[in-house]
């Protein structure tokens, strides 16, 4: 009976999160695309620099990362495939696998680590600082103010950096490819282009800015939510991150599985 | 009462006269009429706020940068019938002694013909 | 926006009509009762002085006053307009018209101090750049901080902090001023100054001003009316004169500043310091 009990309010609990979540996002989204329309100033400037921090500033490392990964995939597909005298088609593996599900799900991962946990931690000191309350009796909606500019630099930001993600894994699959497996750069080039749709990199593209409105309303709520004292902070950005990799994955799934009974047959 | 901004020639300077209230959200108003007659026609302005029952730390805000720019061309620039409000909101800033303020439009008339004049020719 | 000719009938101008509204005021955090049935009023153009022991609820009372905390019980009307049941925009409208310094100073952390005095101004007016400028270093010359505007807020000490979060509650010049403790940790000079500063404010704006304050000599220099506060409840209410003719006992030890009579150490108090140990 308790396990039950404890199962329900879990569940509860997780959909009234849900709840949230949706809450903030509708309310980011009415100042990004309504608002504007209704003579309220969307912060050009505050995109911008958001979209620095949490875009152009996690190239390096997700270059790195994707890389290694391109190259990963290509040694894992490898062997299996070399057993079956198919070395060839390790470009197309690599291709396959890194546009539709490792490069967003990679650049996904590292903008939690970076910018998501940095959300949690910058609106969590705010609130604990009383700047939130602050903001409210300016007359300065914390959400138009603090959540809009950071909803629409991330929704712009993770497809820019998850294509830039492709193309540095494929660039680490023809590493492989070319001082390994007998490519040629060129040859490597092409199998790549012949394996790959158009759509295996709009799918990941898709996923990718579903991503940054997790990631960034997972951070922005679970600063908003900080309690009193300083600890609290350190709390709220924890959680943001374990919670938001959780739900990039399950959205990952979800959206895997749409893609997958929408066009299999 | 809504802010209304009007000029007239008066002798060797530009009066403006200013009727209603100065605040934040219309202190632009002015500042665009001063800095036309300071920058463009190189006036020598005096401000009449004898009719204006109000002003605010914005107005006054206006009033100071106006101030510098007549002061950078050489030019006189006064305000004259300060109400005791507005006088107050002057002495608040510690603005009352910057600038040269009158009791009448005759004096700061007197006081702008006076004045050396550089840039007007 | 309504016009300025009617909002000067109750804000502008000194004349009696009601700024602020309470009654029936109750304010829970949780289940613990901050407030129980508050009830008093602040005329337009008043400078209203609350008083009170530390955690009595001053704090509390300000921050249910502009909203930040919702009654459990009771109405706050401020202008007329019933805080429980306006809509958001009517709210903003009214906050427009708010100048605010907590206790904390809540300077924004990431902006310097001159971006702090001028964000409302940015944000709620088409003034010029040049003219935001200017104003801000106006409001940082009247509370003494001139030439600090590139400063971060946390290269300030605690009393910067609080001249600077009083400039930006004052750039606006608001109609409603609230202050919590605008010169807790100020020296005695500048401390003087924050009170000259009220006092020309009220007499250039005709500002309405509900100030939080321990200082008993700047709270009967600056107020028009006195609440003093205890334990969530208001015992006395009153101009200073009033105030200091007041014979309750417990006001009478707070003005007087005499401290609680020591209570010789009982059983209970043995109780209490070892309260639930394990010995
Ligand atoms: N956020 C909060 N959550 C729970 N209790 C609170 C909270 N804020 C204040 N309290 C409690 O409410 C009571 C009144 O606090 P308040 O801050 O209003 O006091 P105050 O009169 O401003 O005191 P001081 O003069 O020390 O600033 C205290 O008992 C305090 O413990
Ligand atoms: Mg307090």
């Amino acid at each position: 009976m308790p396990v039950t009990e404890t199962l329900g309010q879990a569940t509860i609990d997780g959909l009234a999160y849900l709840g949230d979540l949706a809450i903030l996002m509708g309310r980011s989204l009415h100042a990004i695309i309504v608002a504007p329309f209704q003579g309220q100033r969307l912060r050009g400037q505050r995109v911008v620099h958001q979209a620095m921090s949490a875009g152009v500033g996690a190239i390096p490392i997700l270059s790195l990362i994707s890389f290694f990964i391109g190259v990963i995939m290509a040694l894992q597909s490898a062997y299996e495939l070399r057993k079956l005298g198919a070395i060839a088609l390790v470009a197309r593996a690599v291709a396959i696998s890194i546009t539709r599900e490792l490069a967003p799900l990679i650049t996904a991962i590292v903008v939690i680590g970076r910018s998501g946990s940095a959300f949690a931690a910058e609106i969590g000191s705010m609130k604990v600082n009383e700047e939130i309350d602050a903001l409210e009796t300016m007359a300065l909606d914390p959400i138009q103010f603090l959540v809009a500019p950071k909803l629409l630099a991330m929704l712009l930001m993770l497809p820019c950096l998850t294509t830039w993600a492709d193309f540095m894994g494929i660039l680490g699959g023809a590493t492989f490819g070319v001082s390994v497996a007998g490519f040629t750069l060129g040859s490597y080039i092409q199998a790549t282009l012949h394996s790959i749709a158009f759509r295996d990199i709009v799918t990941g593209l898709i996923k990718s800015v579903m991503f940054g409105a997790v990631i960034t309303a997972v951070g922005c709520q679970e600063g908003l939510s900080t309690g009193l004292g300083a600890e609290q902070v350190g709390r709220s950005t924890t959680s943001a991150v374990v919670k938001s990799i959780f739900l990039v994955v399950a959205v990952d799934l979800v959206f895997t599985l749409l893609f997958y009974f929408t066009t299999s047959r | 009462m809504p802010l209304s901004i009007t000029k007239r020639q008066n002798g060797a300077a530009t009066i403006v006269d200013v009727t209603g209230e100065i605040t934040l959200f219309n202190a632009p108003d002015l500042r665009k009429v001063l800095m036309e007659l300071l920058k463009v026609e190189k006036a020598r302005v005096i401000v009449n706020m004898t009719n204006s029952a109000y002003i605010d730390s914005a107005g006054v805000a206006c009033l100071v940068e106006a101030l510098k720019v007549a002061r950078e061309s050489k030019l006189p620039f006064a305000i004259f019938g300060l109400n005791r409000v507005a006088k107050e909101v002057f002495e608040l800033t510690r603005l009352i002694h910057v600038f040269d303020v009158y009791g009448s439009e005759e004096e700061a008339l007197r006081a702008a013909q006076q004045a050396p004049s550089s840039a007007a020719v | 926006m309504r016009p300025r000719s009617s909002r000067d009938e109750s804000g502008r101008q000194a004349d009696g009509g009601i700024a602020i509204r309470v009654r029936n005021l109750r304010v829970n955090y949780g289940e613990h009762e901050v407030l129980h049935n508050i009830g008093f009023d602040v005329k337009a153009g008043e400078t209203i002085a609350i008083l009170g022991g530390s955690g009595s609820g001053k704090t509390t009372l300000l921050r249910s006053l502009v909203g930040l905390e919702r009654p459990s019980g009771g109405a706050i009307w401020i202008r007329g307009q019933d805080l429980c049941c306006i809509s958001p925009r009517e709210m903003a409208e009214l906050r427009k018209k708010f100048g605010i310094s907590f206790q904390g100073g809540a300077l924004f952390g990431s902006m310097t101090v001159g971006e702090n005095v001028a964000l409302p101004l940015r944000e709620h007016t088409r003034l010029d750049d040049s003219t935001i400028e200017v104003l801000v270093r106006l409001k940082l010359e009247e509370v003494g901080l001139s030439g600090y505007e590139d400063y971060n807020p946390a290269q300030l000490s605690g009393g910067m902090k609080k001249r600077a979060a009083i400039a930006r509650a004052l750039t606006m010049d608001p109609e409603i001023l609230f202050f919590d403790e605008p010169s807790a940790g100020l020296d005695p000079i500048i401390a003087a100054g924050i009170d000259d500063l009220i006092l020309k404010l009220k007499r250039a704006f005709g500002m309405t001003i509900v100030v939080v304050t321990h200082e008993l000599a700047s709270a009967f220099l600056i107020a028009d009316r006195m609440v003093l506060v205890d334990k969530g409840n208001i015992i006395a209410i009153g101009t200073p004169e009033e105030m200091k003719a007041n014979p309750q006992p417990r006001v009478r030890q707070f003005l007087d500043r005499v401290p609680d009579p020591e209570v010789s150490a009982d059983e209970g108090f043995l109780d209490r310091l070892t309260q639930n140990l394990r010995l």
